[in-house]
């Protein structure tokens, strides 16, 4: 038994080591679970898809929710013109959810839990963003750091809260999931950790807590997904449609 | 908000395998960075691919299918809702037109019928005055036959009457003049 709560997000190898030159790609536990998540949302996506009926059964139900659930999120952050982005914005709710979901079962890993993951998520999203909004505006899209009905005297201090707000929108994208996720799993490994030292006499108490903080890690497990896809559908509606 | 500006400390300055080492986080171990940047491009693109090429086209195709068979049902209902409609107001036209005609037929046979019930009371009426007429003519002429008769039978009753109290012949012609004078008296009052 790991006493030391952060074990759990310990990466090792799993399988054969994969090196070129110096860069070690080797395929981990992390990235098996990746690929366990990465199939579940397959398999579940193709069960939902292959018998199409008219009046849905219950897993094309779901998926169908889940599709709407997303369409109705973009639509109402971003508007219409983000339509194309759609199934990203739905790849990356569905990943980042039944990653947090797959780490909620016991003696599993959480792929969100790692900084290196979230934040290769948020820059990829970021430098999208950004490329999309020069694209489509031009340089006009500086206009992002200066809002408009600002008074002067302010404008250049505000300008300049706005890039650094800008430019930790990465950083705070992935913080977000990363400390959520440790945060979550740490807790709970600590109160595992309790109901064993406590044993038989004291260990109930810190035992239905963790029953409870259960319940909140798979609330948080949803939420954090959620709040990852919503902040992406913002970023995307400001280099969408200019509105500052 | 200690953790995240250890964080960012620990990227800015590319130390993070002292700040790993001094907080126990294996996040910040920089070791397996790449390959999970690496497997997770890889299976997210993987991913996207299929969830973009496959499976979205699929459910926006359920979904639109079911919205496009509710829009026509429902289209359809309408026309058909509208074509009752306009039975309905076709049906109605037809009653009253039907109604109408049957009033003005009601209307005209009901004075024909008068009218020929008028006439039939007429001739009727008619018939009825000519049969009165030829009756009381027939009853007048009666009457005055009568009158002669009466006056002959009274004649002889009263020459007979006297002949038998008298034992005497009676002139016939003053006894004729008699029963003329009294019967014209009586007689007359009751004619």
């Amino acid at each position: 038994m790991a006493a030391n709560p952060m074990v759990q997000f310990n990466v090792y190898r799993v399988g054969p080591e994969i090196k070129f030159g110096n860069i070690d790609l080797s395929f981990t536990n992390s990235s098996l679970f990746m690929l366990i998540s990465a199939s579940i949302i397959t398999l579940f996506l193709y069960l939902s898809t292959k018998n199409k009926r008219l009046v849905p059964g219950k897993i094309q139900l779901i998926s169908e929710l889940l599709y709407n659930f997303v369409a109705k999120m973009i639509s109402d952050t971003a508007g219409s013109k983000a339509k194309p982005y759609f199934p990203f914005i739905f790849s990356l709710f569905v990943f980042i959810l039944v990653c947090n979901m797959v780490g909620m079962l016991p003696y599993s890993f959480t792929v969100t839990s790692h900084i290196i993951v979230t934040l290769v998520m948020a820059l990829f999203i970021f430098i999208a963003v950004t490329i999309i909004g020069f694209l489509k505006h031009g340089l006009k899209y500086l206009s992002i750091f200066v809002p408009s009905g600002v008074p002067v005297v302010l404008l250049p201090l505000i300008t300049i809260i706005e890039i650094i707000s800008y430019l930790s929108r990465p950083v705070s994208l992935s913080v977000r999931l990363f400390a959520n996720m440790m945060a979550g799993h740490t807790m709970l490994k600590v109160f595992g950790g309790f109901v064993i030292s406590l044993g038989l006499v004291g260990g109930w108490l810190p035992l239905s807590f963790s029953v409870a903080l259960t319940g909140l890690e798979i609330l948080v497990a949803f939420l954090q997904a959620y709040v990852f896809a919503i902040l992406t559908c913002i970023y995307l509606n400001d280099a969408l449609n200019l509105h500052h | 908000m200690k953790l995240p500006i250890l964080i960012l400390i620990a990227l800015i300055l590319g130390q993070s395998r002292i700040i790993a080492a001094e907080a126990g986080m294996p996040q910040l171990n920089p070791e397996y960075w790449l390959s999970q940047s690496f497997w997770l491009i890889i299976i997210f693109i993987t991913l996207y691919a299929l969830i973009a090429k496959f499976f979205i086209p699929k459910i926006k195709l359920s979904i639109g299918d079911r919205e496009r068979k509710i829009k026509d049902d429902l289209d359809e209902a309408n026309k058909l809702k509208k074509i009752s409609e306009d039975k309905i107001k076709e049906y109605e036209k037809l009653i009253l037109e039907n109604k109408k005609k049957l009033m003005k037929i009601s209307n005209d046979t009901k004075k024909k019928l008068d009218l020929d019930i008028q006439k039939k009371k007429k001739a009727i009426e008619s018939q009825i005055q000519n049969e009165l007429d030829k009756a009381q003519i027939e009853i007048d002429n009666f009457k005055k036959g009568s009158l002669a008769s009466i006056e002959q039978v009274a004649e002889d009753i009263a020459s007979k009457v006297v002949e038998d109290l008298t034992n005497e012949k009676l002139n016939q012609s003053s006894v004729k003049a008699i029963v003329s004078s009294t019967s014209k008296k009586r007689i007359g009052s009751l004619l």
